[in-house]
């Protein structure tokens, strides 16, 4: 047989495939006849052959113009085949309900040693700089030890922010750009072995503790700890969560077990995705609160405080109950 | 063939058992893509800061919300979309799919965005351009992490030219690799100059049984032989 009578012989078949596919595929005047509806059992009979011919063609060593049509076909088609569809509400609920809490307790291990890594720090400068405020100089500039001072003084038009002529919306793209930022830096800190993590945890963590320390030793406690009380439900969870997924990836760089480290990084990313788009979420959350709720100053702190507390409460609870029966 | 080993061609293989094969792009079309989709989201910014310094605290914030959104979301929206690509890598003809040859998941699309933070280290994408030529694939952190790749779409081959050539009968019989190296020059024909035809022409003369000439007859018959094989006779 001679290339060209291969062609003539098939043409047919490659022809139909090609238009079912443009059609599905919204391509290039595909769009007219879109209508009516494109059998999926033909375009998978049509594919398997192609494949076929494909292999013959290759084979044969027939004239490449012939076998990059053929291999243009099957490549659109195998898309269009096995493609995975991700997307739509049914999908976000799934990962509301059951696997995002789940993908949590499943990385129960990395969460524990993301929350120590942030918290340890956190403690032991805040107790640091308690005992010697002059310390805080050694972290940030006199400058802005006093900015702080003036953004939690009880006096201050709202809380937590230096310009008072700003509105809670500018504060909420912010905080979501600085926050979301800081988990990200988390997450791909695992790269490095988990070095780069467990270093963004650690500071951002000493850094807090050192500005907690200043405040409450400068006697401004109440309005400092009334502030973050209920956005760090969200907020702290969300930064030890994408240290969790960070410290999961460079573990499995570092101890890949019965897998090569490429597949064993791999199969440990797909797992922690789903951590990250909770994170997203609720650092969404936590730049809402943060910006409307805790900073407005004529609400009492024992509200804030009660409220801090119902968050704190439905956080651990939809981590710990959430979808464990589904699992 | 050893244009495995010569070539960066990956194979994916299907279900089917037929290897789809993958060209992985290099530092240089992935830099144009990334200056291109760049400027574009600068542009986008100015615009969109200049249009909504009017509004105040509100306008502030959605500037704000948009900045972190182009930052970390531009890529993943756009790579999940049909075509797979940013206007950046759409331009230069890339696409980003998984191993596979599949379009990309959205998990592997995140991974690999927000993986960009560790590509960036430790200065202006220092890693992602080390990974990149070190690799034969190409791959940057992400890209590794997420299992996926950043191909050239294919263009199509033309078909070949050869309609006022009349067909010639072969000297002797050649083996299907043969066949295929001649008509292969047939098809590469019309983008070569008429002197370097004929002489990669004169180098394939034997088939047409004129061993040892050269010149555009020799051509002429040589590109039959083309036109006899590929079935025209």
């Amino acid at each position: 047989m001679t290339p060209l009578s291969f062609e003539q012989m098939y043409e047919d078949e490659w022809t139909e495939l090609e238009t079912a596919l443009d059609r599905v595929l919204g391509r290039k005047g595909g769009k007219a006849a879109a209508r009516s509806p494109v059998s999926g059992a033909r375009i998978a009979a049509l594919y398997r052959r192609a494949c076929e011919h494909l292999a013959l063609a290759r084979a044969r060593a027939y004239p490449a113009y012939m076998v990059d049509r053929l291999e243009r076909i099957t490549a659109d088609a195998h898309q269009l085949i096995y493609q995975r569809r991700e997307f739509g509400l049914a999908r976000v609920k799934q990962l509301i309900a059951v696997d995002f809490p789940s993908a949590v307790r499943t990385h129960a291990p990395y969460v524990a040693v993301a929350a120590a890594t942030l918290l340890l720090p956190t403690v032991i400068i805040a107790v640091l700089v308690y005992k010697r405020p002059e310390l805080i100089l050694s972290v940030v500039s006199s400058e802005t030890a006093t900015s702080f001072e003036h953004m939690y003084s009880p006096t201050a038009d709202s809380i937590g922010r230096t310009r008072t002529a700003t509105t809670d919306w500018m504060m909420f793209g912010f905080y979501i750009r600085n926050n979301v930022g800081v988990a990200f830096q988390c997450f791909a800190g695992g790269l490095f072995a988990g070095l780069g993590t467990l270093f963004f945890l650690a500071y951002n963590g000493a850094f807090s503790g050192a500005l907690a320390g200043y405040l409450t030793a400068r006697g401004l406690s109440t309005t400092f700890y009334s502030f973050i009380a209920t956005h760090s439900a969200f907020e702290l969870t969300a930064i030890v969560l994408s240290g969790a997924a960070g410290l999961r990836i460079g573990h499995a760089l570092m101890a890949p077990g019965r897998q090569t480290r490429v597949q064993a990084l791999v199969q440990a990313t797909r797992d922690s995705a789903v951590l990250l788009y909770g994170v997203t979420a609720m650092l969404f959350v936590a730049a809402a609160i943060e910006a409307f709720w805790s900073s407005a100053n004529w609400i009492p702190p024992a509200v804030k405080y009660s409220v801090a507390g119902v968050c704190w409460t439905a956080v651990f609870g939809y981590f710990t109950v959430q979808g464990r029966r589904a699992g | 063939m050893p244009r495995g080993v010569l070539d960066t061609v990956v194979a994916a293989e299907t279900p089917e058992g037929v290897l789809l094969e993958l060209r992985p792009a290099g530092l240089g079309a992935r830099f144009y893509a990334f200056a291109m989709d760049w400027v574009i989201r600068l542009a986008i910014i100015y615009a969109v800061g200049v249009a909504t310094s009017v509004m105040g605290g509100i306008g502030l914030a959605f500037w704000l919300i948009l900045l972190f959104a182009l930052e970390w979301f531009y890529p993943v929206a756009f790579e999940l979309s049909p075509s797979g690509s940013t206007p950046g890598k759409k331009t230069f003809g890339l696409k980003v799919v998984m191993d596979s040859g599949l379009p990309v998941t959205p998990a592997a699309s995140v991974t690999r965005n927000l993986l960009r933070v560790a590509d960036f280290l430790p200065f202006a994408y220092g890693f992602a351009i080390v990974s990149m030529l070190v690799r034969p694939d190409c791959k940057r952190l992400g890209d590794i992490a997420a299992a996926t790749m950043v191909v050239h779409v294919p263009r199509a081959v033309p078909r070949i030219a050869l309609d006022e050539v009349a067909s010639v009968v072969p000297a002797r019989l050649l083996a299907p690799e043969d066949q295929a190296a001649v008509i292969a020059l047939a098809a590469r024909a019309p983008r070569l100059t008429g002197e370097r035809l004929d002489e990669l022409a004169a180098l394939a003369a034997e088939v047409s049984g004129d061993a040892g000439r050269s010149g555009p007859a020799v051509t002429r018959r040589v590109l039959g032989v083309a036109q006899w094989f590929l079935g025209r006779r």
